[in-house]
């Protein structure tokens, strides 16, 4: 028999690299043949250069820190090219720069270096430590000017929340909602034909949708997100429902210890941990895609996504209520950091006109999920259309006038989601004391709150 | 020690030559190291004393403050340390033991035993935060891989990822795969470096397997286990990816380390220059004092025979 020698085994695995690199080689070779009636219009290939040599150095480059991976890259690409294709002046080039926290930090150290984006994609909690800092430009005067945008036709409330003294920082975009997902073919499965719409009417569920398997839960009625991944941003609205919150809009009062937050988290930790009908996940879209779980609440953003990937009927609800409804808004919007020159400001605010408006707007909102967040937006022939065709979206958008803004403790206290998420994980992973986590990470908030209350209450309304 | 400004110029001219040549030599290297190393050294430990804003580049001088927060208010902290010594602990004691075992089968003559060390070593080159994304699956208490297998044994899964008590093990699992190929390919040459004579010395002498390996072995690797121990102890402290894809430190701070800590303080939203660069410091500290510990009283005891 013959014996591995070293040298085989190299030339064994020379041979491997050399077969996948001809594989590699070999790929686009082999597509022509498919298409070979093409060869007849050479002309077609650049159809570009003219344009460009017409109107040497005429577009301005804007360069725009957009969304990272998955659906969402894809589509805020396609929303630029189509926008660099409706015109001329202007030709915006997305960067991915990864996360919300990785693209603010590498905002943080590009405007140190003086190498800001022109546009920069800004999550909720992350705009208004870069406007503190006097980081982003006021935008009035370039949303009234010649190419601006008609601040009259946002949604109010997402347009009111990026005003720094009156003046706007922080423009509605990828505006989101939590919104409640169920997996329809299971319902139907169940026999269940009314979504419930009180967190009891959920629970009464678990008997026929829950599967168990020995101790195991195979499929679970709600999943959860950890405490890394926003779940204080969901639970908000949870606290809401049962009567409290997390604070008030100026960090006087912090809501934490208020009965109905406890029985609030009582009832998280009850879910996981008493009642069985939930588990906490790494990552609930994949979980609720993959029917490992009947229901689940997450952001309007994954929606896009969810429905291209499920291999069910995708149903979608208003939140389930305790003793009211609670919804609050979330997600990201667009800022123009201080080092973005003049000139460039206008060619940016186009794009943003775009991207927002009717045209590229609805483009966005109906391939990613996210809100459409202009009012005129969604009475176009276009969104009725679509909203026929796709009523998940439609739940959403008509979720939206019942929203409001998030508590400042998640928002501006510098860390707070992180802090209230890590009470969370006490709470229903540790299962500690709901009041006792609490008042603990009452303090946090207080403590880490204190250096913004003074400018929460000088900048914001 | 009185110099005349005569023999002052002729020492000083003979020295300017060679001083050329110094930086000539040491001065590219030197420069990196300055700007790379030693500048962000000092700058992390001055910032340390700040309450800084890194969007605007401010600071402002608050004295202990930061220290006082993490050292002393921070409540989280006796867990992040006693993590942080569990996890390096574990990892360098399971690497070394566990590397010499199989560096001592894999010295055998065994069949495919080339093909063996590279599938061993291989996951030593890849990326830490890949690797990691390959063993959330592999951890999934409901359909991962470990499921089917204990399954197939009628073993319930833990939840490994999402239960404080096994996120620790599950992370230890998989530094130690990652790391284990490494210290392995290390021990080999260290057992192929020990002179064939000595063993047939031994032998002669009537040592049996035991006393061999006790005797012969095990002292002519001890350069080699000392340069893993140092190595591998200072890199389990810089140990962030595998962390930040598979746990973020949770649940319940069941995995953050002090490496973690740092990044939550300076780069998720709490964006706290000033605490992220006190846990720096100390962590600076900590390592320096553990070399200095491993090459004062541990060197010693090495043989370089």
């Amino acid at each position: 028999m013959k014996t591995i020698t070293r040298r085989n085994l190299l030339k064994g695995i020379g041979i491997g690299a050399g077969a996948a690199a001809l594989a590699a080689c070999a790929a686009p070779t082999a597509m022509p043949p498919a298409k070979p009636a093409e060869p007849a219009k050479p002309a077609d290939a650049k159809p570009a250069a003219p344009a460009v040599v017409n109107n040497p150095g005429s577009a301005v480059t804007i360069v725009h820190w957009g969304f990272s991976g998955g659906n969402l890259e894809k589509r805020e690409k396609e929303l630029a090219t189509k926008f660099n294709d409706s015109q001329k002046d202007v030709k915006v080039d997305i960067q991915v720069q990864g996360s919300y926290e990785e693209t603010a930090n590498k905002l943080t150290a590009s405007l140190a270096a003086k190498q800001a984006p022109d546009i920069v994609l800004l999550s909720d909690v992350w705009w208004f430590k870069f406007a503190r800092a006097k980081a982003l430009l006021a935008l009035n005067d370039a949303v009234a000017g010649e190419k601006g945008i008609d601040a009259n036709d946002f949604v109010p409330s997402l347009w009111n929340e990026g005003l720094v003294k009156g003046a706007q920082h922080w423009i509605p975009f990828a505006r989101s909602t939590p919104l409640f997902y169920y997996n329809k073919t299971m319902f139907k499965e169940a026999g269940i034909d009314k979504v419930p719409d009180t967190w009891q009417g959920l629970v009464d569920l678990a008997p026929k949708l829950v599967k168990k398997d020995g101790d195991n839960i195979k499929v679970s009625l709600f999943s959860h997100p950890d405490g890394a991944s926003y779940i204080a941003w969901l639970f908000q609205c949870v606290a809401w429902q049962f009567g409290g919150g997390y604070s008030d809009a100026k960090l006087t009062k912090y809501e934490l210890l208020n009965p109905d937050t406890i029985r609030a988290g009582q009832f998280y930790a009850d879910s996981v941990n008493k009642g069985k009908w939930a588990v906490l996940s790494k990552d609930p879209q994949k979980d609720f895609i993959s029917g490992l779980t009947a229901t689940t609440i997450m952001s309007t953003g994954s929606l896009g996504g969810v429905v291209t990937d499920a291999k069910f009927d995708v149903g979608t609800a208003f939140l389930p209520m305790e003793k009211q409804f609670g919804c609050c808004t979330g997600g990201s919007g667009l800022a123009i950091p201080v080092t973005t020159p003049k000139e460039k400001v206008q060619a940016a605010m186009k794009y943003i006109a775009y991207a927002t408006g009717n045209d590229g707007g609805a483009f966005w909102a109906q391939n990613s999920g996210y809100m459409p967040v202009r009012k005129s937006t969604a009475d176009t022939q276009n969104y009725k259309d679509f909203f026929a065709k796709n009523p998940q979206f439609k739940t959403a958008v008509d979720q939206l006038p019942k929203t409001r803004p998030q508590d400042a403790a998640r928002n501006y206290v510098p860390g707070g989601d992180n802090i209230i998420g890590k009470g969370l994980e006490r709470i229903i992973v540790g299962k500690e004391n709901v009041e006792a986590v609490w008042k603990d990470i009452t303090a946090q908030l207080e403590k880490e709150g204190e250096p913004v209350k003074k400018d929460i209450a000088a900048l914001l309304g | 020690m009185f110099v005349t400004a005569a023999s002052f110029k002729k020492t000083f001219r003979r020295d300017w030559r060679d001083w050329i040549t110094f930086v000539l030599f040491a001065g590219p290297n030197l420069l990196l190291f300055v700007i790379f190393t030693y500048y962000p050294l000092i700058r992390n430990f001055l910032l340390s004393f700040q309450e800084y804003n890194p969007i605007i580049d401010k600071g402002e001088w608050v004295g202990f403050n930061n220290y006082v927060d993490i050292l002393i208010q921070d409540t989280q902290m006796t867990r992040i340390m006693q993590n942080t010594l569990v996890f390096t602990v574990s990892v360098v004691a399971l690497i070394l033991v566990l590397g010499l075992l199989t560096a001592l089968l894999l010295n055998q003559k065994l069949r495919f035993r080339n093909g063996v060390r590279s599938m061993l070593f291989s996951p030593a080159v890849l990326a830490g935060s890949a690797v990691a994304v390959i063993w959330l699956y592999i951890f999934d208490y409901r359909f991962g891989l470990f499921f089917q297998v204990l399954k197939y044994f009628g073993i319930n899964s833990p939840k490994w990822l999402l239960d404080p008590q096994w996120a620790m093990i599950s992370l230890i699992i998989v530094y130690v795969w990652k790391n284990l190929g490494y210290a392995t390919v290390i021990y080999i040459a260290g057992l192929q470096a020990i002179p064939a004579d000595l063993y047939e010395a031994a032998r002669v002498d009537g040592a049996g397997a035991w006393q061999r390996f006790r005797n012969v072995t095990l002292p002519g690797l001890s350069p080699v286990t000392f340069f893993l121990g140092v190595t591998s102890v200072l890199n389990s402290f810089q140990s962030f990816e595998i962390i930040n894809v598979l746990t973020r430190g949770g649940p319940v701070n069941a995995t953050n380390v002090l490496v973690y800590r740092l990044y939550e303080q300076g780069f998720t939203e709490i964006q706290n220059y000033g605490r992220a660069s006190v846990v720096a410091t100390l962590l600076f500290v900590i390592m320096f004092i553990l070399t200095l510990i491993q090459l004062r009283a541990i060197e010693r005891r090495v043989s370089y025979a």
